[in-house]
Order: C-alpha cells, then structure tokens, then sequence
C-alpha cells in the first residue's frame, strides 16, 4: 500500500499560485482570537448554542415573571374589593 | 365553568401544557445529542437551527392567530377577540425578539467573526427589527385609546395592516436584497449544506415551540378574561348599590 502524500500547510501557505487551497491559507493568516472570542470560538462554537439557548430561556422566565405581576395586580385588587365588602374588622 | 370562562378546558390546558414540556425536553436533549457533519465558520452553530428559527415559525403563526381574531373582532364587536388579538401578538413578539437577538448573537460569532461587529444593517435582520416595531406601535396604540369599544377597533385594524407587512418584510425583501442570512436561494432555514438528519430535530422544534406558544398565550388570555370578569362584576354591583 502506497501514501498519498498529504500536502503540508505550511507549503500551501507560502504557494501563492491560483491553485492554492484557499482556507489553508486563511487557516494560517487568521490571528487568534481575543476577547469573547477566546471564550465562544472554542470548542467548535458550542458556547453559542448555549447562550442562544439561555436566550430563549431567561426571555420566556421575563415573560412568566410579567404574567405573575399581573396575577399579582389582580389579586390585590380583589383583596381590596373584600375588605371593602366585608368592612374593617 | 367553560360557559364564564371561554377558552380551552383547564383539563385540555393542562394536558398539551405537560406535553409542551416533555416535548421541548426531548428536544433540547436531541439538539445536543444529534451528531452533525462539522462545517467551516458555523461548526456547532449549526445546532441554532433548532432553536433560532423556530422563533420566527412561533412568531408566523402567532401573527397569523392575532390576525384572525382581529378580523373576527372587527365582524363581531366581542371583546374576546380583541383580548385573543393582543395576547396572540404579545406573546409572538416576545419571541420575534428572542429571533431577533438569538440571531445578532449567532451572527457575531459566524458572519462577524473576527471583526466584533454586531450589527451591520444585513437586511434580513434589519427588516426584522423594522416588522417588530411595527409590532411595537400596535401596543403602544392599544395603551393611548381608553375607550375600549374604540380602541378595539382600531387595533384590529392596525393589527391586520401589520400582519400584511410579515410576509414582505420577513420574505420577500429579504430575498431581493444582498444578505448574509440564507434564503437568496429559496429557503431560509435549510441550505445545500444542511444535512437532511437535522430535520428530525428541527420540525419537533418547530412544533414544541408553537405548543409553548398556545400554552402562554393560553395563560394570558384566561389572565385577562379574569380580570374582565372582575371589572363586570364591580360594574354590576355599583348599579345595583344605586338602584337600592
């Protein structure tokens, strides 16, 4: 069995024919990242399903936390409405 | 008690709100859990799929609900419609921006990598923030009319101009226009590089994320028939403390 030989990245980044692979050389001039970027580029971009998720997550809690203020609201209201019905104890 | 209340048996509620929950369970697990073939700049963001576009299907079908009952409103003058109406639009809304956001966030990471811009008025995103004012001048209307028989009616009307823009915002200019966003080809949410096993977790996202939908603007809709009732009866009670 023979090897295919496997072409270095190094040569294909010095290349600068038109056949070169154009990734390979953009695999070699892109600079590291900084910033958020060391944190959501990592781990193949995992992270930025995790917070698309949280997202979505902590925006419906926003809107259950809307919807408990207004039971809130209701509930006060009908207290009140008792109170008066009933007259001071 | 469905003859005070008129919205879904709490029985029924309750039953599709449990199997909301176990569904989108199921389908966060399966998200995470589908292995995908890695492709260059979106690698694991591809799973956005499952979450990102979903919005805009809930956000379609909510529109599409308000709608209706705007034009039943309009046709009958019942106040349930217009509390359906303005429920159904909330509730899309909120999760227009959820669409909204959760893909500013994807873009920076994807279309923006490297340059930390994150927002760059790409079309697509920028009709979409356009549609979601639109959206936002509908409630803003329904708070400035006090009379409700008025503010009925011309919130139905305004609801339905505003359904009528979702189409052409949030699919055809998009597609006329240079975009980074896929969809120039046809199809937004799948491309030729999406592979086909995505789908089994995609259309159950679509489905879990419309249920939870139903299930909130459910809750709000019963909220608010509650405090109608409440108003009824206060009302009811004055005039008969009058008439005695």
């Amino acid at each position: 069995m023979t090897r295919v030989a496997i072409p270095d990245l190094q040569d294909a980044a010095a290349d600068t024919t038109v056949s070169t692979a154009y990734d390979s050389i953009w695999a070699q001039t892109t600079q590291a990242p900084v910033g958020l970027e060391t944190v959501f580029l990592a781990e193949d971009k995992l992270y930025v399903v995790l917070v698309v998720v949280l997202i979505i997550w902590f925006g419906i809690i926003f809107f259950l936390y809307r919807t408990d203020r207004k039971i809130a609201q209701l509930e006060r209201s009908l207290e009140q409405d008792i109170h008066e019905t009933e007259g001071p104890a | 008690m469905s003859h005070v209340f008129p919205t879904a048996s709490r029985r029924k509620y309750q039953l599709i709100r449990n199997v909301v929950v176990i569904w989108l369970t199921a389908m966060i697990v399966a998200a995470f859990a589908l292995r995908i073939p890695f492709i260059n700049i979106l690698e694991h963001t591809a799973r956005n799929l499952y979450f990102h576009v979903p919005m805009w299907f809930t956000l379609m079908a909510a529109v599409f609900v308000s709608a209706y009952h705007s034009i039943r409103y309009l046709g009958s003058g019942d106040a349930i419609r217009d509390i359906r109406a303005a429920e159904a639009a909330r509730v899309g809304v909120t999760f227009g921006v959820l669409g909204l956001l959760t893909g500013i966030f994807w873009s920076r990471f994807t279309w923006y990598q490297g340059t930390e811009i994150w927002w760059n008025w790409d079309p697509r995103q920028s009709m979409a923030a356009v549609e979601l004012l639109i959206y936002g001048a509908y409630f803003i209307l329904r708070d400035s009319i006090d009379d409700p028989e008025k503010r009925g009616k011309i919130a139905a009307v305004y609801n339905i101009f505003a359904a009528s823009t979702v189409p052409f915002l949030l699919y055809v200019l998009p597609r006329q226009l240079q975009s980074l966003h896929p969809g120039a080809e046809g199809n937004p949410a799948f491309s030729e590089i999406t592979d086909p096993v995505m789908r089994l977790v995609f259309y159950p996202a679509v489905i879990g994320f419309i249920g939870l939908f139903w299930v909130l603007y459910t809750q709000r809709t019963r909220l608010r028939l509650m405090e109608e009732r409440v108003e009824d009866i206060r009302f009811e009670k004055e005039t008969r403390g009058d008439t005695l």
